[in-house]
């Protein structure tokens, strides 16, 4: 008995979880956990400040590392091969469909979460000092998470994926003076075919996912340094609050020193001067706090078992799409690019050079400088309503052109609203 | 300027210039690296056939090749590109009204490949059609042709 009582406490050093110190060193004594804080300011993980986005945007993530993995067992990337793969996943191999179907789904709910955490953060102001830079990482990987969509949805080698791809880098050689090369580059040719789909698989399974992998890893460092998720709107004082900072001369009465504690102690590293960059807690908020365990996460298991249930019942009834071969000599009418980039072909198909490579840019040059540009400190809504207008503006005018691109558009790309239907062009 | 500033200065910027160089150098290799020295494509140039083979009337229409060759009974031989200017798609060549439809976007090409409506930035292209030695209609797509270049046969 005593043996198996000491592997237990060589594995699990921590006090007992019913202790306040075990509960702290559950977290910061293991290497998984101790990205969070010991503890976690209550309030700040209400869900109506979060909902939770950005955990089920990392979940979708983690569900795609998985699904994903397990389909590349039966995947080669191989024009001819590809497609018969699939038609294998989805008639052969066991439970291959339900695995094919949580991936795709998993994949569009992450480009749908991604947007939607990012809106989230806007609305609250999270961006905010000191938070500039995290805003910044935060986009590209929405740019990653649309490159990973995009480049994934190549690999059925069926019609929907040859002929999404095939418009959608094409809308990529618009661009001045390197888009004709980049694309090349990126095809590693002239056109979709055997050498893009390596590539397209290189980028997808090992490239991409490394990148994004590296970044997430910056970006949850960043929250956490900066004080965990950030103040709900709710909570913020109609003055601009001023921080308190650790070390900063206090304003009003010098520090009282007072005694130690006799049941507490701490293990001081250095003594450095100089003011923290990361946001600091004021006595009340301190009150405000609760252990990370259970209480953050017993809501981070919910969240992810939830995830995992919704994306599980949506592969049971719905079943991704897989078209014919892919035949370069057939386009199927109207060929649409996947459908977060169908508000960029609605653009597009007004005018290739505006629509395919300055709107994109200006777009994407905008979110990444928002920080930057709005010099408003305010973080509460009534402080900060033309640009909550603005933001909102260009939220809707995005989901519009994705709307008309995906539904009101048919043959020809003639405006065709969805009830009507239409049964080939004439020729 | 000392002495020793002098060398800790010269061989910094030796050193980090060597540094930069290596790291450029690499980077373009990577970059050259990733272009393909062979394509394993269809050649551009290539033989279509007997000329007698192509009907007068309606283009007929090559799949692989993308193209359309054109046989006028006084005119001769054309041959146009089947690939929108636009995004890539295959556009079809409509006998009603003897114009090219691309089911992309909704470019219309007139009969000489010019844009009438939609998106289209440039004309649909033309190719040089040759005879070959041996009597077969050669087409080169990397030789462009203004739209009444034509090949009497």
């Amino acid at each position: 008995m005593n043996l198996i009582h000491d592997i237990w406490r060589s594995i699990v050093r921590r006090d007992p979880l019913s202790t306040d110190k075990g509960k702290s060193e559950l977290v910061f004594l293991n290497v998984w956990l101790h990205i969070h804080p010991a503890k976690v300011k209550k309030e700040n993980m209400k869900f109506r400040h979060s909902f939770y986005l950005g955990f089920i945007t990392f979940f979708l993530f983690l569900i795609l590392l998985t699904t994903g993995i397990a389909l590349m067992c039966y995947y080669r990337p191989y024009p001819p091969q590809a497609y018969q793969d699939m038609k294998d996943l989805q008639f052969a191999v066991f439970m291959g469909p339900f695995l094919r179907n949580m991936h795709r789904w998993a994949a569009h709910g992450m480009v749908v979460c991604v947007f939607l955490h990012m809106c989230r953060v806007f609305y609250t102001g999270s961006y905010k000092k000191p938070r500039q830079f995290n805003w910044v990482v935060g986009v590209v990987l929405l740019l990653l998470t649309l490159g990973l969509s995009f480049t994934g949805y190549l690999l059925p080698w069926d019609q929907l994926a040859f002929w999404a791809i095939t418009v959608g880098s094409n809308i990529g050689s618009y661009a001045p003076l390197v888009g004709g090369q980049l694309r090349e580059l990126l095809l590693g040719g002239h056109s979709v075919g055997e050498a893009a789909l390596l590539r397209f698989y290189v980028l997808h399974v090992a490239v991409l996912p490394s990148a994004i992998i590296l970044l997430t890893i910056v970006h949850f460092w960043r929250v956490r340094k900066d004080g965990g998720l950030s103040r709900p709107v709710w909570k913020l004082k109609a003055k601009t609050e001023t921080l308190v900072t650790i070390g900063a001369p206090p304003a009003v009465a010098p520090l009282q020193a007072t005694a130690a504690s006799k049941d507490k102690t701490y293990g001081l590293m250095e003594v450095v001067t100089g003011k923290p960059i990361f946001e600091t807690i004021t006595p009340e908020e301190e009150e405000d706090t609760v252990f990370s365990y259970p209480y953050a996460f017993v809501r981070e298991a919910v969240v992810l078992m939830g995830t995992v249930t919704t994306i599980m019942m949506m592969s049971l009834f719905l079943n991704a799409p897989l078209e014919q071969l892919a035949n370069p000599a057939k386009t199927p009418n109207p060929a649409k690019a996947p459908w977060y980039f169908l508000g960029l072909q609605e653009l597009v198909s007004h005018s290739a050079v505006l629509g395919g490579v300055v709107a994109p840019a200006l777009m994407v040059l905008a979110l990444l400088l928002i920080p930057y540009l709005d010099r408003n400190p305010s973080r509460r809504p009534a402080d900060r309503k033309p640009i909550l207008w603005l933001f909102t503006l260009f939220v809707v005018a995005n989901l519009i052109l994705i709307v008309i691109g995906t539904f009101f558009r048919g043959p020809g790309w003639a405006f065709v609203p969805p009830w009507v239907h239409v049964t080939g062009g004439v020729e | 300027m000392n002495r020793r500033t002098f060398f800790k200065f010269s061989w910094g910027t030796v050193g980090f210039g060597a540094l930069i160089s290596a790291v450029g150098v690499s980077l373009g290799a990577v970059v050259r690296f990733l272009v393909p020295s062979v394509f394993y494509e269809p050649p551009q140039a290539f033989k279509i056939g007997d000329p007698a083979d192509f009907p007068f009337g309606p283009p007929t229409f090559l799949v692989d090749e993308k193209i359309f060759v054109f046989r006028d009974r006084d005119k001769g031989f054309a041959v146009a590109s089947a690939v929108c200017t636009h995004l890539g798609c295959t556009v079809a060549h409509f006998q009603s009204d003897n114009r090219f439809h691309c089911p992309c976007h909704g470019s219309v090409f007139g009969p000489d490949g010019a844009v009438q409506h939609g998106p289209a930035p440039r004309p649909l292209q033309w190719f040089e059609v040759t005879l070959a030695r041996d009597g077969m209609l050669r087409v080169d797509k990397d030789k462009a042709v203004p739209p009444n270049y034509r090949l009497m046969v």
